[in-house]
């Protein structure tokens, strides 16, 4: 046991800070809000052509191979700079292809390291509930086919995306779920872009008897349920990670600016009104950090991990927008003018707690786990699936 | 990064475990109990701990030659866990033995080490005084130095354990001309001195006396005075003025580390398990919307407070230094602990008023006598207020308030 970073890791985490750093301003993260598919295409090339892609890919796929740890200090760093990149959109997707696709869509990754191929995925639906329950969209299998008919809601980057994994219901065997590759520009399928406060390129999508070859399906037959949550998880961990990484950063502006401002004679961040809300900060990101880190190695790890992974995002939901608002507490007026930036962490945060799962939804996970078997319990080591 | 103990410290806690279920039983349970309140140790509970001591698990991190068994500080961690679990026992030689390791001379160490770790020595803290607490920088007890001795006069108040205590580790003025924190000087004082008297103040939530695991089960603490105590000068541990890094290097410590974690967090299982129960109460409450959301949030943040701990030992056993991180796990955990606790009693009702002994209590009443121990964890060892103030200057840099 030991929960630090070791040696690589504070390497690999300081290279991604300085390429994000020297590469990610706040005036690109404006323009790109103001962009048809609200992505920078040149920042995505480089970030792919620095090898941030394939960290956790495996080696036959052309990745790294690293624990799953690594792409949450990425994740917590593209936070942290907000990078409008179609990062989140296309890793889940990835590495659930890297995992369980057969040969062929795992030769898909190598588009991707290429910067060739985007994707995203889609499992959210009307209710907009994040819960396998909600996932209705039919998937009826004709043939060699299968003929997708419904929607699908708040699909992350889906119009910069080329192929989008999307989960569905067997319409045959109503209690499985599936997951399959459906490009963008399929027959039947059609978009609509929404207006979220994140301003990333969020899509309703709508499926009018949609065909792919049964082929495009990811996963051995009956795996399907397991892979639609594991889309969710993954999914819900990588924004706690963003959330931490963009929390963080705010607290660090949120500092500068108290150490600097000054009222009543002295700066404000002298006044333990001001400190005390700094320091529930620094607990809020370490707690979402920790937590999200400690579910991603355990999914790595091959162990039991959807109670982690719930823990990470409700907690992360509510902790990381109390760090923004008192972000912006701190920062006075200023902070709600458009033209200053704490505006961009925050709404973006405010969405991505708002996306992959609410806290209520979350905690039943955690509930049933603690409540719904027998076994005694134990901080640390309750019994899950 | 690695989240999980290895096989090696998991066969630890079942060795430790098993020992315990053998050897801790309701008889030294009772003897223990006894001498925790002053009424002298019995027979079997010092069989117990010396058998304990030959296995070196008091203070498994520390160095073999005073006694400790060279291991690692996770390890540590892992026994002191299932200790705390088990007897409510708090390993690792008690609070003054860390200082004197960093800070003593090699006299000290002999003297006072090994002694404490075999808890022939035990301390109590004489830190707060009426005038002060979490700033001890206002710290008026005085000792004056007379040739090769200090006389002490003054007044020292929450003196857990000196009923039991051999000796207090006492911070007092040295310089009565120093102001705030210089002139503070630590002296390790024998207890039962001509001229020290202890008198017990006790706790609220032991009327009646509080379940096993009850957060702050302290039954009593003291108030303890010196008039006039001479005691030889080699008492003074580290230099004289000196004292505020000697007693900062020893009350981190006690932030952090499984008592500080487990303190926090019990009432977290109790609630869950309890909830598992097939009476009435349980079946309806277990299926209440409101009451699952409230247990799994509290339930997660039990596991920030174990995931702070993980990170204190993972600094120890690397051999790092706190910055802030002792600080705000001494904010989450005794807050979490308060919060928990009063969610937990508006999911019971009035059952949760209902204190050990009462008919219908629920289990032995220990939510009840929580309510009156948890929020003591915000105060004790530096209030949460001060503990914010200390992640501010020291982990974030922000300035001190004008004067």
């Amino acid at each position: 046991m030991d929960i630090l970073l070791d040696d690589q890791e504070v390497q690999i985490k300081e290279a991604a800070s300085e390429f994000l750093a020297g590469e990610c301003s706040s005036a690109l993260v404006r323009k790109i809000e103001t962009d048809a598919l609200q992505y920078s295409p040149a920042l995505w090339t480089k970030f792919a052509e620095n090898g941030w892609l394939q960290l956790c890919l495996s080696e036959k796929n052309g990745g790294e191979a690293l624990p799953l740890t690594y792409l949450g200090l990425l994740f917590e760093l593209v936070g942290y700079h907000i990078a409008p990149i179609p990062l989140h959109s296309t890793m889940v997707p990835a590495m659930v292809i890297d995992r369980h696709g057969s040969p062929e869509q795992q030769q898909l990754l190598q588009g991707m390291l290429a910067s060739e191929l985007i994707l995203s995925h889609a499992v959210a639906e009307k209710n907009g509930r994040w819960t396998t329950d909600s996932i209705a969209l039919d998937g009826r299998i004709e043939g060699n086919e299968l003929v997708l008919h419904g929607v699908k809601s708040f699909v992350g980057s889906y119009r910069a995306s080329q192929l989008c994994l999307v989960v569905y219901r067997e319409a045959q065997a109503p209690h499985a779920l599936g997951a399959v590759l459906v490009p963008t520009d399929a027959k039947g399928l059609s978009s609509e872009a929404l207006v979220s406060m994140a301003k990333d390129g969020e899509s309703n999508l709508k499926f009018d008897h949609v065909r792919v070859p049964l082929s495009a399906r990811v996963g051995q037959p009956g795996q399907g349920n397991a892979i639609a949550l594991e889309v969710m998880d993954l999914s819900a961990v990588l924004y706690a990670s963003m959330m931490a990484g963009a929390g963080q950063r705010t607290l660090d502006m949120a500092v500068a600016h108290a150490k600097q401002r000054e009222a009543f004679g002295q700066p404000i961040g002298a006044f333990q009104a001001i400190q005390h809300l700094c320091a529930n900060m620094v607990n809020a990101i370490d707690g979402t950090t920790m937590l999200s880190r400690e579910a991603l190695w355990r999914i790595d790890q091959k162990l039991a991990y959807r109670v982690n992974v719930a823990q990470a995002k409700s907690f992360g939901n509510e902790q990381c927008m109390m760090v923004v608002r008192s972000a912006q507490q701190i920062h006075g007026g200023m902070g709600f003018i458009r033209d200053f930036d704490l505006n961009l962490w925050y709404r973006r945060v405010a969405s991505w707690s708002l996306r992959g799962g609410t806290a209520a939804e979350h905690r039943r996970t955690i509930a049933a786990a603690l409540l719904d078997q027998p076994g005694k319990v134990r901080i640390g080591a309750i019994p899950q699936q | 990064m690695n989240f999980l103990f290895n096989a090696e410290e998991e066969q630890l806690r079942a060795t430790v475990r098993e020992f315990l279920l053998e050897h801790f039983t309701e008889d030294v349970r009772a003897e223990n109990m006894a001498g925790k309140r002053g009424e002298g140790w019995g027979p079997l509970i010092r069989k117990f701990f010396d058998t304990v001591n030959e296995k070196r698990w008091f203070a498994w991190s520390w160095p073999t030659e005073f006694g400790g068994g060279g291991g690692n500080r996770t390890a540590q961690f892992v026994i002191e866990e299932e200790f705390y679990r088990y007897t409510g026992i708090t390993l690792g030689g008690g609070t003054g033995a860390p200082a004197i390791l960093s800070f003593g001379t090699a006299a000290q160490k002999q003297e006072f080490v090994p002694g404490a770790i075999k808890r022939d020595i035990i301390f109590c803290q004489g830190y707060s005084e009426p005038g002060c607490g979490t700033d001890l920088a206002g710290i008026r007890c005085r000792a004056k130095r007379m040739g090769d001795k200090y006389i002490i006069t003054g007044q020292k108040i929450y003196t857990t354990n000196a009923q039991n205590a051999t000796h207090i580790f006492l911070m007092c003025r040295t310089d009565p001309d120093s102001v705030r924190h210089r002139g503070l000087s630590i002296l390790l004082v024998p207890m039962g001195m001509p001229g020290m008297t202890v008198r017990p103040l006790w706790t609220v939530q032991n009327d009646p006396p509080a379940p096993f695991g009850t957060t702050y089960g302290e039954e009593r603490t003291n108030e303890v005075f010196f008039d006039d105590v001479e005691v030889p000068a080699s008492c003074l541990l580290g230099e004289e003025g000196g004292g505020w890094e000697v007693a900062r290097r020893g009350l981190n410590l006690d932030r952090v580390g499984a008592w500080r974690y487990l303190i926090s967090v019990m009432r977290d299982e109790d609630i869950v398990n309890w909830l598992h129960g097939d009476g009435e109460l349980q079946d309806s409450l277990r299926d209440d919307a409101q009451v699952r959301d409230k247990v799994a949030e509290m339930w997660t943040e039990a596991e920030v407070c174990r995931l702070m701990t993980m990170r204190s030992i993972s600094i120890e056993q690397n051999g790092g230094k706190f910055t802030y991180e002792g600080s705000a796990e001494k904010v989450f955990a005794p807050e979490h602990s308060v919060r928990t606790t009063e969610a937990i009693s508006q999911i019971l009702g009035p059952y949760a008023q209902l204190m050990q002994g009462s008919p219908d209590a629920i289990e032995k009443g220990v939510f009840a006598h929580n309510i009156l121990g948890a929020y003591q964890s915000t105060i004790n060892h530096g209030s949460v207020q001060v503990m914010r103030d200390q992640v501010a200057r020291v982990g974030l840099g922000l300035p001190r308030a004008a004067k």
